[in-house]
């Protein structure tokens, strides 16, 4: 630590002697060890240690960043001259502010040190557990980690911020196969802070593993009718990654795009949804301390009981609508869960879809989505009839937020998010 | 230019194992004017170095953030190690890799690195011409960006090489809004390899592109929905680009062949309409340089051509050494890796379906009732070769003739079976290479096609 806050004063003290006013710095070091499984069998182990230095100054309230890797005293000096250079190109903008101290913390999440013969042990465990439990699963790529990050973040204006973290981190792509028929590949991912139990029982990989097991004879729906779709956490995020990246953030209010640019205070949601963005939260592993401009993160909601009650605005984006800075930048999305499972959810309907991946284009502007239901299972008279493949789902993101159907009591967390299954009525299923 | 830290370290590579040593800077700038304001004025240079170790089927790998000897010698070293640990507690007992011809391939040439105020600059102009030009928006964003990989490879039994693989594109957001108010966007890339300075010279060489992006979002703001169901379509050469990239080439990478992709029951069988070739080219297309030209890769491997489809017939994949040993085929330069701390992987470099004769205008009449399909903002397939494409631009085709605009829409299908419905293959080959693949790491690809005419699943209400 006491090496990167030596560099983070020689960034601040070079960038003001060349006339920046404001010097925004981050100095890191991060390490990994990582195990690779490819086409179900171990392929490589890697050890990777990496350094970062980012840089942002203001002079005369132009604007410059410049990122590099390096700790040398040659490379830092020579990033700061061209920050300076990047900074007196660009056009002035009373718009940019950064936090203003004195502030001084240090934060610890998660398990900062790895104990790589444990991660190997649960890694093949992991492998041995599917192929006996889920033996039509063959494993395309298994990649486990440990991730180890700390870094200091420091201003020309009295902040200094020391973050630690670490964690376990899982992701699996797979299909099933039997004879000639596979089905489609399938991602199941979890960020873990303790390997003190089989990962096969974290999240929902078993649930995930058990469903695409299910997909080998899929069929395509015939013909096209609106009707209810149960996006599973996995598919969740063609509404959630629309409302907060489409209509809430920064880049759509300051270009005057966001649909929901008035709706501020008003229902543009069903009444029992609610969506949070909570790095504080006990299962938010490695989540933001703080934000980019400085200012410490805190939890906040986005859309309450309906309501839209927050934009996701940083300092720049406020002072640039007139809005009010959000409480923190990091994507820790949580939506609390409701009452019925998601099986009881499906007994609820006569004929719908239950998505698991949604695999479309990038919802426009105007929250049009449409794309295939990936792995995913028609759901007749209350029940699971068959898996699906080519069968498309279209439809407008604000309208199936006012139209909710439930929410489960099963929440998928994730160790990054916490979401539920969300079943919306009134959307367009179309097949051959 | 990257100064040689590795040659001295190679008396230090282990007798019986196949090594990778490399040097390797990530260089990246970029500029973004949203409405006018400059958000985003920054600059990025990644370096280091990294090994890999093969023993018995298995790898190690190490990088550090450090262009050193010292650091060479120590990421061998972690590598070495990490290869003996697998050996030891996941040793697969496989044989070494086939050996290549040693072989040097040295540096052409250095590039440039312009000034942070060449990109403003150059922006500011081509936004001015947007706010006098293009009425009716309700935004603009134009985005000025370069990345290149420059490259020292080391090899224990193949080539080494010093290479650096720039681009820089202009990317326009125009926005404007339907009747009813709803946004509208369009988007389009201009520039490819090469650095900044040299692709953009003049701003007004770009305002033709510009025109004709504004005149499409016009027409797209009076656009209708799609009709959804399976219909025919002549997909654009971008379209078709998109469809030789996800759907096709993903399933021909050899690794995902071991995964279980569509691709490893098919070789050697019939997966397309005759009509159809297709090939992964390394650095020269139909004549010409391609878009992101490949002379070696990461494993040393001298880049050639990989032919894919023949005449409609599944004829190979794309390969790393290890794969190539596996399948039987031959190593063709398709092991990549993005960034000094990243370990080759099989990727694509300029894929394309290869052009035909017919006339795209007598292909557009040739259809009844369809659609025309252009622009695409993205795409995304599996293994078993279902596709799906955003469609930013496209027109409705009634009795021979193109109709109105279409809004945002996706089309689907599996590959094997659309393109076996291909019975129109357009006689010129449009390319593009501003984007990135993704598949564990970014990399820079170019994917091409003539059009194509198709039965596909569209979305629509």
């Amino acid at each position: 630590m006491e090496r990167m806050i030596k560099i983070g004063r020689m960034i601040i003290d070079e960038a003001k002697a060349l006339g920046a006013q404001t010097v925004v710095c981050r100095i890191s070091e991060s390490e990994k060890k990582e195990f690779n499984v490819d086409g179900g069998e171990f392929s490589l182990m890697r050890t990777l240690f990496n350094r970062g230095v980012s840089v942002t100054v203001l002079k005369d309230q132009r604007k410059g960043s410049v990122n590099i890797n390096r700790f040398d005293e040659a490379a830092v000096k020579a990033a700061v001259r061209d920050c300076i250079a990047a900074s007196e190109s660009a056009e002035p903008d009373p718009a940019w502010e950064y936090a203003k101290g004195p502030a001084e913390k240090q934060f610890c999440s998660g398990s900062p040190e790895c104990d790589t013969d444990l991660l190997f042990s649960r890694t093949k465990e992991l492998m041995a557990d599917i192929a006996e439990k889920h033996p039509k699963i063959l494993m395309e790529q298994m990649i486990t980690s440990h991730d180890f990050w700390h870094g200091v973040f420091m201003t020309s204006d009295d902040i200094t911020y020391y973050s630690k973290t670490g964690s376990y981190n899982f992701s699996l792509m797979y299909s099933a196969h039997e004879g000639d028929k596979a089905t489609s590949f399938f991602g199941s991912g979890i960020k873990l802070a303790k390997l003190d139990r089989p990962v096969i029982e974290t999240g929902f990989i078993e649930r995930e593993l058990s469903a695409i097991e299910k997909q080998l004879d899929p069929e395509s729906v015939q013909g096209k009718f609106t009707g209810p779709v149960i996006m599973a956490p996995s598919a969740a995020d063609v509404v959630l990654g629309t409302v907060l990246g489409n209509f809430v953030s920064d880049g759509s209010l300051i270009d005057g795009t966001s649909i929901w640019k008035d709706k501020l205070n008003t229902q543009v949601a069903d009444e029992r949804i609610t969506v949070s963005l909570t790095p504080s939260a006990d299962w938010a592993l490695g989540s933001e301390d703080y934000t980019g401009e400085g200012f410490p993160s805190e939890d906040y909601d986005v859309i309450k009981d309906g309501k839209l009650v927050s934009f996701m605005l940083s300092q720049y984006a406020a002072n640039k609508t007139g809005g009010k800075r959000c409480g923190n930048t990091g994507w820790n999305v949580c939506v609390p869960a409701g009452e019925k499972s998601v099986d009881e959810i499906i007994a609820g309907i006569d004929r719908g879809v239950l998505v698991l991946r949604f695999s479309g284009g990038q919802p426009s502007p105007s929250g049009e989505f449409s794309g295939v239901a990936k792995n995913s299972f028609l759901i007749e008279n209350g029940k699971i009839a068959k898996a699906l493949n080519e069968t498309m789902i279209s439809g407008n993101v604000t309208d199936m937020l006012m139209d909710l159907r439930a929410i489960s009591s099963d929440v998928l967390y994730d160790g990054s998010n916490a979401i539920p299954y969300m079943a919306f009525n009134g959307v367009t299923i179309s097949g051959k | 230019m990257l100064q040689d830290v590795i040659s001295a370290v190679r008396a230090d590579f282990s007798a019986g194992a196949s090594t990778e040593l490399r040097a390797q800077l990530n260089r990246s700038r970029s500029v973004a004017l949203l409405a006018g304001n400059v958000v985003s004025n920054g600059r990025s240079d990644v370096s280091g170095v990294s090994a890999r170790v093969y023993r018995s089927g298995s790898y190690g790998f190490s990088s550090m953030a450090e262009l050193s000897e010292e650091a060479a010698r120590s990421v061998l070293k972690a590598a070495s190690e990490n290869a003996a640990f697998m050996e030891k507690h996941a040793g697969r007992g496989k044989p070494a890799l086939p050996k290549l011809p040693r072989a040097v391939r040295p540096l052409e040439k250095d590039i440039s690195d312009p000034a942070q105020s060449v990109y403003i600059d150059f922006l500011r102009q081509v936004d001015a011409y947007i706010t006098s030009h293009c009425p009716n928006l309700i935004s603009r964003t134009v985005v000025a960006s370069e990345d290149s990989m420059e490259k020292l490879l080391c090899t224990s039994d193949a080539t080494d090489a010093h290479f650096i693989m720039p681009r820089s594109y202009v990317y326009v957001i125009l926005t404007a809004a339907t009747p009813d108010g709803k946004p509208v966007e369009m988007f389009r890339a201009f520039g490819g390899r090469n650095t900044f300075d040299v692709n953009f010279t003049d701003p007004a060489a770009l305002y033709p592109g510009i025109d004709k992006l504004y005149s499409q979002l016009m027409e797209k703001r009076e656009g209708v929905y799609a009709d959804a169901g399976v219909k025919t379509v002549i997909l654009g050469g971008m379209m078709t680009g998109m469809l030789s990239h996800e759907a096709v080439g993903h399933t021909v990478e050899a690794d995902l062949v071991l995964g279980g992709s569509v691709a490893g029951p098919n070789l050697n069988k019939q997966v397309a309409s005759e009509k159809v070739t297709m090939t992964d080219f390394a650095h020269t297309a139909f004549g010409e340089t391609a878009p992101l030209p490949v002379y070696t890769d990461d494993e040393g491997t001298p880049a050639e051509d990989a032919l894919l489809i023949e005449n409609g017939i599944l004829k190979g994949y794309m390969n790393s050494r290890e794969t190539a040993q596996h399948f039987g085929m031959k190593p063709q330069g398709n092991a990549r890796a993005w960034s000094f701390s990243d370990e080759p992987l099989i990727r694509m470099r300029n894929t394309s379906i290869h052009p035909g004769t017919d006339k795209l205008e007598d292909m557009i009449a040739s259809v009844d009732d369809g659609y025309y399909l252009i622009e695409s903002n993205n795409g995304q397939a599996d293994t078993t070769g279902e596709f799906m494409f955003g469609v930013t631009m496209g027109y409705e085709i009634k009795h021979g003739k193109l109709g109105k605009a279409l809004l945002d829409t996706t089309i689907s299908g599996v590959a094997f079976d659309m393109l076996k419905t291909v019975d129109m293959v357009g006689d010129k080959i449009w390319w593009t290479s501003s984007g990135m693949c993704g598949k564990k790491q970014p990399m820079p690809v170019g994917m091409g096609g003539p059009a194509l005419r198709c039965k596909v699943m569209i979305g629509g209400r």
